[in-house]
């Protein structure tokens, strides 16, 4: 596991309001939410759901070095092939066996639940886009689902960009002329919000 | 009588024993220390000191049993802590 603390900074004073008060929202700039949004929408096609049009035409460098990272995606049936999919949808026993029949039975209903979590933050990403405004305090009306969702593409980028323990440290020390670099950032950021999320809690 | 009651407890005992089943989450390099903390009180309701000391049990050592029951209920814990993004399986308890 790891220690959040120190990617707070990244997200400071960026979150107003409390979650107690039930108007607790996230400052977040149109190029932020447009990451945000892309990275949601590859993560539903990844699970599954395709009945949402794209927000976002893929046609600039960075989203497409998204697509690249999160996308090329087989639809899998029972066991995932996909790496990410492994993780998200893990199996629920060591004995391959039993873990064949618990997914037989449960997957469906993961899968379900962690698309109904994306879709619900897409939504509340997609409104200030959808109004024009530029500049969006996007309102956190169910802080729950949103830090489970925003998990759920922390662990999806990680398992593309294969972060481990040392992960921040390899970061730190990334040249600028990385492509990678700047997904790497996004990783962090996320993890900035989360954390941040946490503590208005 | 009272020899016969004891041997009925000790039957019912063992009954209880072999269906109980733990759940048990591992360490990842991803999840957030004081998210697993918060998904342990929610999912749970451990004060936020037995919280925090499971969830360095999973960080320190690779894994903990966060729960124990039937095997039915263990799945349904697991199903949980897959949906919060950590990673959890379940097992008979060893010492049943």
């Amino acid at each position: 596991m790891v220690y959040g603390q120190r990617y707070k900074e990244m997200i400071m004073g960026k979150f107003k309001g409390s979650a107690a008060a039930g108007d607790l929202s996230l400052a977040l700039s149109n190029d932020e939410l447009h990451i945000l949004i892309n990275l949601v929408e590859q993560l539903l096609e990844l699970l599954g759901e395709r009945n949402f049009t794209h927000h976002y035409q893929s046609d600039d460098p960075f989203a497409q070095l998204m697509n690249a990272t999160l996308g090329n995606i087989q639809s899998p049936i029972e066991q995932p092939d996909d790496p990410v999919l492994r993780r998200l949808l893990p199996n629920g026993y060591a004995d391959p066996e039993s873990a064949a029949e618990f997914r037989k039975y449960t997957e469906g209903s993961l899968r379900t639940l962690k698309q109904k979590h994306l879709l619900y933050l897409r939504e509340q990403l997609v409104f200030p886009v959808d109004h024009e405004l530029p500049e969006a305090d996007v309102k956190i009306t169910d802080p729950t689902q949103w830090l489970i969702a925003i998990n759920d593409l922390r662990i999806a980028l990680a398992v593309r960009l294969e972060i481990d323990e040392n992960g921040y440290e390899k970061y730190e020390v990334m040249p600028d002329s990385d492509p990678q670099k700047h997904l790497f950032t996004v990783y962090y950021w996320l993890g900035g919000i989360q954390e941040n999320l946490i503590s208005h809690l | 009588m009272s020899s016969q009651t004891q041997l009925e407890e000790t039957l019912d005992l063992s009954k209880f024993f072999d269906n109980l089943w733990v759940t048990i989450v591992w360490d990842d390099p991803v999840n957030l220390m004081n998210y697993v903390t918060y998904v342990f009180i929610k999912l749970f309701g451990f004060s936020k000191e037995k919280a925090h000391q499971l969830m360095m049990q999973v960080h320190t050592e690779g894994k903990a049993v966060v729960s124990s029951g039937t095997r039915e209920e263990m799945e349904r814990a697991v199903q949980q802590l897959h949906e919060h993004g950590l990673w959890a399986t379940l097992q008979r308890d060893d010492h049943g």
